[in-house]
């Protein structure tokens, strides 16, 4: 609720303060306002950014690569993997359905069985990507593999980034706090530049003012000379037509007295206008003030205490709607195979 | 007559310090603080005859100085015009119980500036 001029003096002129208590349930009010327009952003935000984030990062990985995430190794790039090629190639033809999707300590199994395999470097395997693929060791060609897997995501990234699929990233120049607290400094810097040009004018005005003031006194005076000249000497021309021109120019000091005049007046209204700078600086103070509660609120609302580590998580899980599973018959010829 | 002016923003200080100025004051007539613990500094040091401040201020709001003003030092009977966005009846009622003589919600006007400058100096 907003006062008005009129009701601010309606209510200093009342002076019904002392009984008034209302002051104590407004101030709580205010805090309980913006307590409820944080519980309601709270909702909404909380809401919209988990699905937005959801939705922007359930991205198959073989189409959108993160930077983040680590780029799956090429399979079977290695010298010493050529036989397993073989095998695989081979069983592949048998089995084209078949996908290569069997438990990680299988495979394992399997390739320790196979002569030759034994000789390659044990494979590390990536529990938390749960990638069915097996990490070498970096060679020179993997790392420049990796490399242009990277710089494929980044500019995939920022192509979804441009067409405003994705949010920016989140660097200095995108955060939210922070890009207001320039835009108020900015601001400020430049509405006091603008008031600088504007007293600047007032300044140049007043002198102007001053000086038609004079040049009126001059041209008043040079009337009255001439008017003598031209009663002592009414026959001389000259006194005659320089006392006409000196009464056209008599009004001109006066037009631009008032021009300037008006033109300060313009300036004023201008100056008084600029509060307007200060009330949208304040206002972009209130809502850093409410994303600073948000923030702080969702920090807290997400905070782990329990020490939680991040965990394998499971690529496949029974009741996945995925072609990429394997069933028991599959299961079967798979390890049927390895095992001749 | 010294006029103190207190705001946080330097665009408001000059503004106001126009308005007082097309009023017939001179630049010497008044002195400008960014905030209340530096306007407190300042009313220590030198006697002004009128305060006009801003409410939402950092280190010490308007509200704060106000009452610090009324409650210790020698300007206790001095006029307060407090010229603020603030415009809610219950702040407005919190600043007159606080002291202030009156209140000017921005954005105002030379006249309403002039006016409330009349009503304080008259009483």
């Amino acid at each position: 609720m907003s006062m008005s001029q009129e009701e601010i003096e309606a209510l200093m002129s009342g002076l019904d303060i002392q009984d008034d208590d209302s002051s104590e349930v407004e101030e709580e009010d205010v805090p309980a306002a913006i307590e409820e327009v944080k519980e309601e952003e709270n909702n909404t935000m909380s809401e919209d950014d988990i699905a937005a984030l959801i939705a922007q990062t359930d991205i198959p990985s073989d189409d959108a690569p993160q930077v983040e995430e680590v780029a799956p190794e090429p399979v079977m790039e290695t010298a010493a993997d050529e036989s397993l090629d073989d095998i695989l190639n081979n069983f592949e033809e048998d089995s084209d359905d078949t996908s290569s999707d069997v438990d990680e300590e299988n495979i394992d199994d399997i390739l320790a069985d196979i002569d030759g395999i034994t000789e390659v470097e044990p494979v590390k395997e990536e529990p938390v990507k749960s990638a069915p693929v097996e990490k070498t060791p970096e060679s020179p060609s993997a790392s420049a593999d990796e490399a242009a897997d990277e710089a494929i995501g980044r500019t995939w990234t920022d192509k979804q980034i441009d067409q405003g699929n994705f949010p920016h990233r989140v660097e200095k120049e995108h955060k939210v706090v922070n890009q207001l607290s320039q835009v108020a400094n900015d601001s400020e810097e430049q509405a006091s530049k603008i008031f600088d040009v504007l007293s600047f004018i007032l300044d140049e005005n007043n002198v102007i003012q001053k000086n038609t003031k004079e040049l009126d006194g001059f041209v008043t005076k040079q009337v009255v000379l001439l008017e003598t000249l031209c009663k002592k000497f009414p026959n001389v021309a000259a006194f005659s037509a320089n006392l006409e021109l000196a009464k056209s120019m008599q009004q001109a000091p006066k037009d631009i007295a008032t021009r300037v005049d008006n033109e300060n007046t313009q300036l004023f209204q201008a100056m008084e206008l600029m509060q307007f700078h200060d009330i949208n600086r304040q206002k972009i103070e209130r809502v850093m003030a409410v994303i600073k509660k948000l923030s702080t609120y969702l920090n807290n609302l997400f905070e782990d205490e329990t020490g939680y580590h991040d965990v394998a998580t499971a690529k496949h899980i029974h009741g996945d709607s995925n072609n990429d599973l394997v069933d028991e018959a599959d299961l079967d010829a798979l390890i049927a195979e390895f095992a001749k | 007559m010294k006029i103190l002016i207190v705001d946080d923003s330097s665009t408001m200080r000059r503004i106001i310090g126009n308005v007082v100025m097309q009023l017939g004051f001179s630049r010497d007539d008044f002195d400008e603080a960014e905030d209340g613990l530096k306007a407190w500094k300042q009313l220590v040091e030198t006697q002004y005859d009128i305060i006009l401040t801003d409410w939402n201020m950092p280190n010490m709001n308007g509200l704060e100085l106000v009452k610090k003003v009324r409650a210790e030092g020698n300007h206790q009977k001095t006029p307060i015009i407090m010229i603020t966005t603030e415009g809610g009846k219950g702040e407005v009622v919190t600043a007159l119980k606080a002291g202030v003589n009156n209140y000017i919600v921005k954005p105002f006007s030379a006249e309403v500036l002039k006016e409330k400058l009349d009503g304080v100096l008259k009483r």
